[in-house]
């Protein structure tokens, strides 16, 4: 037993071990030769006996072999103390707190384990009695004697901390040994050979705590717990226990004010904390003082979780989830109590009973809790990887906090506090907002399915806080079941217009955008478009938080995405151009963190940016939105970049795309397609020749297209866009090579009727884009020949130039006289002018919203008309209006525009990413 | 004559502390031929060369000059030609030729010279030179028929400002300087001896029209038109982007604001909160704090610059579009006759 072998061996352990995590094994095999070949756990499990057990090399898990190393070291504490070797006590009980640190860690709670309380209590014990014997004192030896004394001093500052964990055991070791007595069958012949008296006793005991250690560890951590919340319900009920009517409102509310009291403080356990307050819902006496305690385990529960970046484990925001339940139920039983956290309520206010009949208010704040919840769920999903079961797990749990919300809300409501109804709204709205009808479609069966599962836990669980000794019995009113209208866009329209009517100016433009976004999922473009104009969102993002930001870029992308699989190509490309425009779509729409090779973010910055990483299932995938936005800015650039063949300089649509263009021209040999951008880059050079088939074969072969819900009739819209653009292309490109062209010819050539054909050139003939005039007759196009002279085509580059200059000048002064955003007033102004052009309904905006839907039919390609310009949202129906108006000067008010709200764009960028960077 | 000459020039000493303003350019015959052939056999090439002359109260006289040879982007060149300068003067002084520098002369196309190069170069001589002027020639104009030739100097007000190198919006509107101000053309007089100009009388035709008048008429003015446009394109970039460094400008200006205003509105809640608490406030203004740091003003000499040369350009598309109506209406009778 007091083996040489540990007194020695001790120091270099520590050394090693300290030193070394990693490579504890190696360095332990290596450092004992001694000590046979055998393996690391029989060399820690020090004493004979266990050797003679014959246990077996078994892998254990690291919490396992951190409780062992523990518990090897007490072994060692004890054969010091035998011989009465300070030194190697001094070093061990280092070690025992490094050792301590790791297995806090491992097991990742706070609770200290049993023991090292065990140990310290033998310490102590120990070490009072050496202090005691003055006469071996003297005959120590010097170093022994100095080891002593700081022990002494190193005891007592470390005992400290676990004072209350020591005084507990103090109170009841008999009821552990006995425990031990109990588990551990196989008693080992160690404590016959004990000279020493008490601590002796105790270290016995812990020797035996090796072996019991062993046993709850392979159980489960869990277990462990079990084993000491039973010890812990033991302590509260015996101060409780005498008998329930001896419980007074008082105790309750004194032991309550003293566990809150203890929030925060060192070396209190923050799990044991939310035990305890549990514990003391039970034993509430008043409905308010039951509510008083359930909103500080919630708070205390919130504290359970580690740090700003990490989230709540999910077992316990389940439990937080339920306790919110009860509360609402025991709101709903007693309206007469009211939450506040405005005032400072009373002191006495909760020991008004159940028959009270004024009001009684109570501290606390649902909406925050609520907000809090929803946060900690939706930090759960950024942490969990996607890949796995327990991200699907985590889903389906969102059913569970919809309930919450709905009940909260409805609560809120009844009570008329609508302002903070609509805060809840809005967090309900964020969980559906994104969900196309199938998704939401599957969450209802969820719930439903749930349903019966959860009922039975939730009886169960019932019964259990109820059976013990609840003295506020508090039935459910609340309903666990999620109501769902069959339709989501029903949910959201109920939601959204309950925050338009009392939400604040965030919550508003949350709600607005999440708005847009679900309408533009259920491709109703114009609907999502009206009500993006409407709200001047445009204007103001600028100056709203991040996420907003980002949920406003999530928006655009959808409402890009709508645009397109309705057909709407330049709308499409007026969407999404500028989340393409810096290259940081990623960043953009919080779909992951781009390198950037430019400047290093700082590990700050980089934390808040993954802190606002949308979960995965949110995710709008970026290759098709990638595909949409290039296969956009092909249809519009290709013929564009045909009629200006002279100077390609002029007019560019899309920057992204003539670079990327530029990028594959240069390449010496291009092969095969294999990403989103080659495929479209070989499209662009079929389209260029007027190849349309080709360029449609090359489209459809991305993979893509199978996330969209109705495939076919958007690929058979590309086909007919691709048709049209490559009939343009080819006009545009090779008209100089003509006198005449053939109608026949053309349908043949483009697969494109008669009708068709004819609209198109004749379009382009109105937009004198090409200088051409129709022979009926014959059905020939014949080609004129008009070129600008070299001074005319400067004087259009020179009229372009100026009227840049002039927008930016009024802009300029806008900003210094304006006062508010910097293009605000003049979109407004826009908007007014625009109605008073629809025969002025009242001068509102809802007139020329109407207007617009109006015509929105019979000019279905206006953007299109408008000579191929990307038309961006905002001028769409601005272009659309004067030319319906046939005022002259339109190109350059449509160049101005589009120009001016280009700059919108970037300047937006700009302040996200300042945003993203500060 | 000596005499009278010896006045003159005690005059000059005299009234050299008055200081008059420069009122005309008076340039001998021969000095406009010797510019006019230096720069016509090197267009499209842009040179310069030396004014000499004298400075006589509030008429520069310009008696003789001398062309620089084409300069190298090259430092050793650049020493040679100054050595050549004065080389030359040197040696036109042992001739006994006036050598007294009065300013510069340069070629340019179709009047783009308003550069900061301009500038500096003035700058550089008036440090020397009290009264100084640049003559400034343009082929390019001059092959539409008329002589274009022009007498600069900077105004007064401006090389003020220039010295103290400080062109905000504020000493700008302090000192009422607009884009106009910056140079000041002076008028040009050409003076020849009293036989040159009876040569000339006799040399004069007693027929008012003769065939080079016809040839005149010629209506091929595009290139130049064309030409001009591009200038102005060109210049309407640069204006733009002047424009944004200004905006940019703002931009930031109005965020520090926004930054000091809750700065500065942080700190007197927290000195009502010390005041409360019976503490000394903490002063108001932080100068170290990076946020009060003046965003430094972009300079609008660019710009005024770019101004000008874009009224230059519009002057001269104005100009020939005259004429050239002129041309047509002429065309036109004549056809008719």
């Amino acid at each position: 037993m007091a083996s040489k072998f540990w007194t020695q061996g001790g120091s270099d352990t520590e050394e090693e071990e300290t030193d070394i995590e990693d490579e504890i094994e190696n360095g332990g095999a290596g450092e004992t030769t001694a000590a046979a070949a055998g393996s690391r756990y029989l060399q820690t499990n020090a004493s004979d006996s266990d050797d003679s057990d014959g246990q077996k090399r078994v892998v254990r898990s690291a919490k396992d072999k951190r409780f062992e190393e523990m518990a090897s070291t007490v072994d060692q504490m004890k054969n010091a103390m035998k011989i009465n070797d300070w030194v190697s006590l001094q070093e061990s009980f280092d070690k025992i707190n490094k050792q301590l640190e790791k297995v806090m860690r491992v097991t990742e709670s706070d609770r200290v384990p049993n023991l090292y309380i065990k140990c310290l209590v033998m310490l102590e014990d120990f070490l009072a009695e050496a202090l005691a014997n003055k006469e071996a004192k003297k005959k120590m030896s010097s170093s022994n004697h100095k080891a002593l004394n700081a022990m002494k001093q190193k005891l007592k500052k470390n005992n400290k901390q676990y004072e209350e964990l020591i005084n507990k055991y103090r109170e009841n070791p008999e009821s552990e040994e006995e425990k031990f007595e109990d588990e551990d069958e196989d008693e080992d012949e160690d404590e016959s050979g004990s000279e020493l008296e008490d601590p002796s006793q105790i270290a016995a005991e812990s020797s035996d705590e090796d072996d019991e250690g062993e046993d709850v560890d392979d159980d489960d951590a869990d277990g462990a717990w079990e084993k000491k919340l039973s010890k812990k319900e033991k302590l509260m009920d015996r101060e409780f226990k005498k008998d329930p009517s001896e419980i007074t409102w008082d105790t309750v509310n004194k032991k309550f004010k003293e566990v809150v009291a203890a929030r925060g403080r060192k070396g209190t356990g923050k799990f044991e904390q939310v035990e305890q307050l549990t514990f003391l819902t039970k034993v509430a006496k008043t409905p308010a003082q039951k509510l008083e305690i359930l909103f500080s385990v919630i708070s205390a529960q919130f504290d359970v979780n580690p740090g700003l970046s990490g989230h709540m484990p999910i077992n316990v925001w389940k439990k937080c989830v339920q306790n919110m339940l009860v509360i609402l139920d025991i709101l709903v039983q007693y309206p007469n109590i009211v939450v506040d956290d405005m005032v400072e309520p009373d002191e006495n206010e909760t020991q008004k009973g159940a028959d009270y009949d004024g009001t009684i208010r109570v501290w606390g704040n649902l909406v925050a809790f609520l907000e809090r919840i929803d946060n900690e769920f939706f930090k759960s999903l950024q942490c969990i990887d996607p890949h796995t079961r327990e991200y699907v797990e985590r889903l389906r749990d969102e059913p569970l906090f919809l309930v919450l919300a709905q009940n909260v809300q409805e609560y809120l409501e009844r009570i008329g506090d609508l302002k903070s109804a609509a805060k809840v709204a809005l967090r309900r709205v964020e969980l559906v907002y994104y969900k196309p009808q199938e998704v939401y479609d599957a969450m209802r069966q969820l719930a439903v399915l749930s349903e019966d599962g959860e009922k039975d836990g939730d009886e169960t669980k019932v019964e259990e806080t109820r059976g013990t000794s609840a003295f506020v019995v508090t039935p459910e009113l609340v309903s666990r079941k999620l109501t769902f209208p069959e339709n989501s866009r029903a949910l959201m329209d109920i939601l959204v217009t309950l925050i338009y009517k009392s939400g604040d100016e965030r919550t508003k433009a949350r709600a607005m955008l999440c708005d847009i976004y679900h309408h533009a999922l259920f491709d109703e473009f114009s609907i999502a478009r009206d009500l993006l104009l409407m709200s001047h969102l445009q204007d103001t993002i600028q100056h709203m938080d991040v996420s907003t930001q980002i949920l406003f870029n999530r928006a655009m992308a959808q409402v890009g995405l709508c645009a397109f699989r309705v057909g709407l190509i330049a709308e499409g490309h007026g969407c999404l151009s500028e989340l393409y425009s810096g290259g940081r779509v990623k960043e953009l729409l919080a779909q992951g963190v781009s390198q950037s090779r430019y400047h290093e973010k700082t590990p700050e910055q980089e934390r808040l940016e993954r802190r606002r990483q949308m979960p995965y299932h949110m995710h709008i995938n970026l290759e098709l939105l990638e595909a949409v936005h290039l296969i956009c800015a092909m249809l519009l650039e290709v013929p564009n970049m045909a009629a200006n063949s002279l100077d390609a300089k002029r007019k560019v649509i899309s920057k992204t795309f003539r670079r990327l263009l530029e990028v594959s021209e240069r390449q010496p040999f291009t092969g095969p397609p294999e990403n989103v951008r080659d495929h479209v880059m070989a499209a662009t050079r079929a389209l260029c020749k007027g190849d349309f088939q080709k360029a449609f074969d090359v489209i459809n072969s991305l993979d893509v297209w199978k996330l969209l819900r109705n495939r076919e009739s958007v690929l058979e819209m590309l086909k007919a866009k691709i048709k049209e653009e490559a009939l343009r292309t080819y006009l545009f490109t090779y008209c100089s090579s003509y006198d005449t062209l053939g109608l026949d010819q053309l349908t043949k050539m483009f697969d494109l009727s008669d009708a068709q054909i004819h609209s198109i050139v004749s379009k382009m003939l109105v937009n004198e884009e090409l200088h051409a005039s129709w022979d009926q007759p014959t059905r020939c196009i014949i080609f004129h020949d008009v070129e600008y002279s070299r001074l005319q085509a400067l004087a259009f580059q020179l009229t372009e130039k100026l009227s840049i200059l002039a927008e930016s000048n009024e802009r300029a002064v806008e900003a210094r006289f304006g006062g508010g955003g910097l293009d605000l007033p003049l979109r407004r102004r826009d908007n007014q002018e625009y109605a008073a052009g629809t025969s002025g309904g009242g001068g509102g905006r809802w007139p020329d919203l109407s207007y617009n839907q109006g015509r929105q039919g019979s000019s279905g390609r206006a953007a299109y008309t408008g000579g191929g310009r990307p038309l961006a949202l905002g001028q769409a129906s601005r272009d659309r209006s004067s030319q319906s108006r046939g005022t002259g000067g339109y190109s350059g008010r449509a160049g101005s525009g589009m120009r001016g709200y280009q700059m919108d764009a970037s300047a937006r960028m700009v302040s996200l990413s300042r945003g993203v960077r500060g | 004559m000596a005499n009278s000459m010896a006045r003159s020039f005690l005059q000059v000493a005299a009234t050299e502390e008055v200081a008059s303003p420069l009122r005309v350019v008076q340039i001998e015959g021969l000095v406009i031929l010797k510019i006019i052939k230096h720069c016509k056999e090197f267009s499209p090439a842009l040179v310069t060369g030396q004014l000499l002359g004298l400075d006589v109260g509030s008429v520069l006289e310009v008696t003789n000059c001398f062309p620089f040879p084409i300069r190298e982007e090259d430092e050793e060149i650049e020493a040679d030609g100054a050595n050549y300068q004065l080389e030359m003067m040197r040696c036109l002084r042992e001739v006994n030729v006036d050598n007294n520098t009065v300013g510069w002369y340069q070629s340019t196309i179709l009047g783009s010279y308003q550069t900061v190069e301009l500038i500096e170069t003035f700058m550089n001589y008036q440090e020397n030179i009290r009264r100084c002027v640049c003559i400034i020639y343009d082929p390019s104009r001059s092959n539409q028929g008329v002589l274009a030739l022009k007498a600069l100097k900077l105004s007064d007000s401006f090389m003020e400002l220039y010295r103290a190198n400080n062109f905000t919006g504020e000493k700008l509107r302090e000192k009422n300087l607009s884009w106009v101000d910056i140079f000041e053309e002076i008028p040009i007089k050409v003076s020849n001896s009293a036989l040159i100009s009876a040569f000339m009388t006799e040399l004069e035709s007693d027929t008012p029209v003769k065939q080079c008048d016809y040839d005149r008429l010629q209506l091929s003015t595009k290139p130049y038109m064309e030409r001009n446009v591009e200038f102005l394109i060109e210049c309407m970039d640069d204006l733009s982007m002047e424009q944004q460094k200004f905006q940019f400008y703002y931009r930031s200006l109005s965020r520090q604001q926004a930054q000091q205003q809750a700065w500065l509105q942080k700190r007197r809640t927290e000195n009502m909160a010390r005041k409360a608490a019976g503490e000394e406030p903490l002063p108001e203004e932080d100068p170290s704090n990076p946020i009060f740091k003046p965003i430094p003003e972009p300079s609008r000499l660019e710009s005024f610059l770019v101004t000008n040369q874009i009224a230059n350009y519009c002057n001269q598309i104005n100009g020939v579009a005259g004429q050239n109506f002129n041309r047509l209406y002429l065309m036109k009778s004549l056809h008719d006759n």
